[in-house]
C-alpha cells in the first residue's frame, strides 16, 4: 500500500557476504537497528540518503557502486561481458 | 545448576518464563523455547492477528464499560479510565516490539558472536536487559522505524476522516431524531461541540503545515546563495 514509487536496488547483501560481516555489525557501524539492514537488503525498505552515503562509507565504495535505480546486473554477466571485451 | 530432566513439569512449560532474573539456570530447551516465542511473536501472521483481536477486545472493553456507566458513572469513568490505560500499556509493548532487536543481533552487537556461542551467563545478561529494555521502552527508533511509525498514523488518520465525517452524521442524526424530547436541546449542544472537535482534528495537519512550513526561495534569490 504504502511501497516507495521508485524502488533502489542494491548490493548489501552481496558486499556483506564478501566481508563475512554481519547485520548486526553492519548496523552497529551505520547507527541503524539490524532489522532496518534486513528490510533493505529484501528491498522493503529505501533508505535516507544520508543512510545511504553511510553504507556506501562503511564499504568504502562510491554510492552508485552499492545502491542503483536500476537492477544490478549479476557477477556472472559482468565477468562473461569483461572476458569477451578482453578476447 | 540442576539438570533439565531432573526440573519439575511447571519449571519445564511455565515457570521459567516468569524468573528472567535467574536466567542462568536456563537450560538449552528453555532457551530455544525463548528464542522461537521472540521470533513468532514479531512475524506478520502473529502480528495480523493480534491486529484481529483487537476489535473484539475494544467491543469487549466498551461492551464493560456501558454496563459499568449505567449502575454508576462515577464508577463508569474509573472503568473507562482503567481500560482505556490498559490498552495505552497494551499499545505501548507492541511498539516497542517493533524496534527491539533480536537476541541473536544482540549478542552479535555485544560480543560479536553467534547467540549459541555465548556463556550462559553472557545469554542470561543479554536476555534480561532485552526484558528491561522493553519493560522500559529503551529501544533505538531508527529512520525505518520513525516512517514506519509516520506511515502508519498518515494511514490512521485517512481512515480516522471519513470515520469522524459518518460518526459526527450519525450524532446529530441521533440528536434530530431520537426519541429524546425532553433532552433534545441539550443534546444538539454536545453535537455542535462533537462537530467542531472533528473539525478541528481534521484540520489539524494542515493548519501544521500552515506554520510550520518556511517560504519557498525565489529563484533570484536562490541564484544570488
Amino acid at each position: 500500500m504504502y511501497k516507495s514509487i521508485m524502488s533502489l536496488h542494491n548490493r548489501i547483501a552481496v558486499l556483506r557476504a564478501e566481508r563475512k560481516l554481519s547485520r548486526a555489525t553492519l548496523a552497529l557501524s551505520v547507527g541503524v537497528n539490524p532489522q532496518t539492514i534486513g528490510f533493505l537488503e529484501r528491498g522493503d525498505y529505501t533508505p535516507s540518503l544520508e543512510l545511504a552515503f553511510k553504507i556506501a562509507e562503511h564499504f568504502g565504495l562510491p554510492v552508485e557502486a552499492v545502491f542503483s535505480p536500476r537492477p544490478f546486473r549479476t557477477l556472472s554477466e559482468q565477468v562473461y561481458e569483461l572476458h569477451k571485451r578482453e578476447t | 545448576m540442576v539438570a533439565n530432566e531432573k526440573r519439575s513439569w511447571f519449571w519445564k512449560k511455565i515457570g521459567f518464563w516468569f524468573v528472567p532474573a535467574r536466567s542462568e539456570k536456563l537450560g538449552p530447551e528453555e532457551w530455544a523455547k525463548i528464542r522461537k516465542a521472540s521470533r513468532t511473536s514479531k512475524n506478520r501472521r502473529t502480528r495480523r492477528l493480534f491486529a484481529l483481536l483487537w476489535v473484539p477486545g475494544l467491543a469487549f472493553e466498551i461492551a464493560v464499560n456501558l454496563r459499568v456507566v449505567r449502575l454508576d458513572p462515577w464508577a463508569g469513568l474509573m472503568s473507562a479510565a482503567m481500560l482505556t490505560m490498559l490498552m495505552g500499556l497494551a499499545v505501548r509493548a507492541l511498539r516497542i516490539g517493533f524496534a527491539q532487536v533480536s537476541l541473536e543481533d544482540r549478542a552479535t552487537m555485544e560480543h560479536g558472536e553467534e547467540f549459541d556461542a555465548l556463556k550462559e551467563k553472557q545469554r542470561g545478561e543479554i536476555f534480561q536487559r532485552a526484558v528491561r529494555d522493553g519493560l522500559f521502552g529503551r529501544v533505538k527508533v531508527d529512520e525505518r522505524e520513525a516512517e514506519q511509525r509516520l506511515r502508519a498514523q498518515g494511514a490512521a488518520y485517512r481512515l480516522l476522516g471519513p470515520a469522524l465525517v459518518v460518526f459526527v452524521a450519525g450524532y446529530w442524526g441521533m440528536c434530530l431524531f431520537g426519541p429524546f424530547e425532553a433532552t433534545r436541546s441539550a443534546l444538539a449542544v454536545t453535537a455542535v461541540v462533537v462537530t467542531w472537535l472533528a473539525a478541528l482534528v481534521l484540520a489539524a495537519p494542515t493548519m501544521i503545515r500552515m506554520w510550520t512550513q518556511p517560504d519557498e526561495p525565489e529563484e533570484t534569490a536562490a541564484i544570488a546563495e
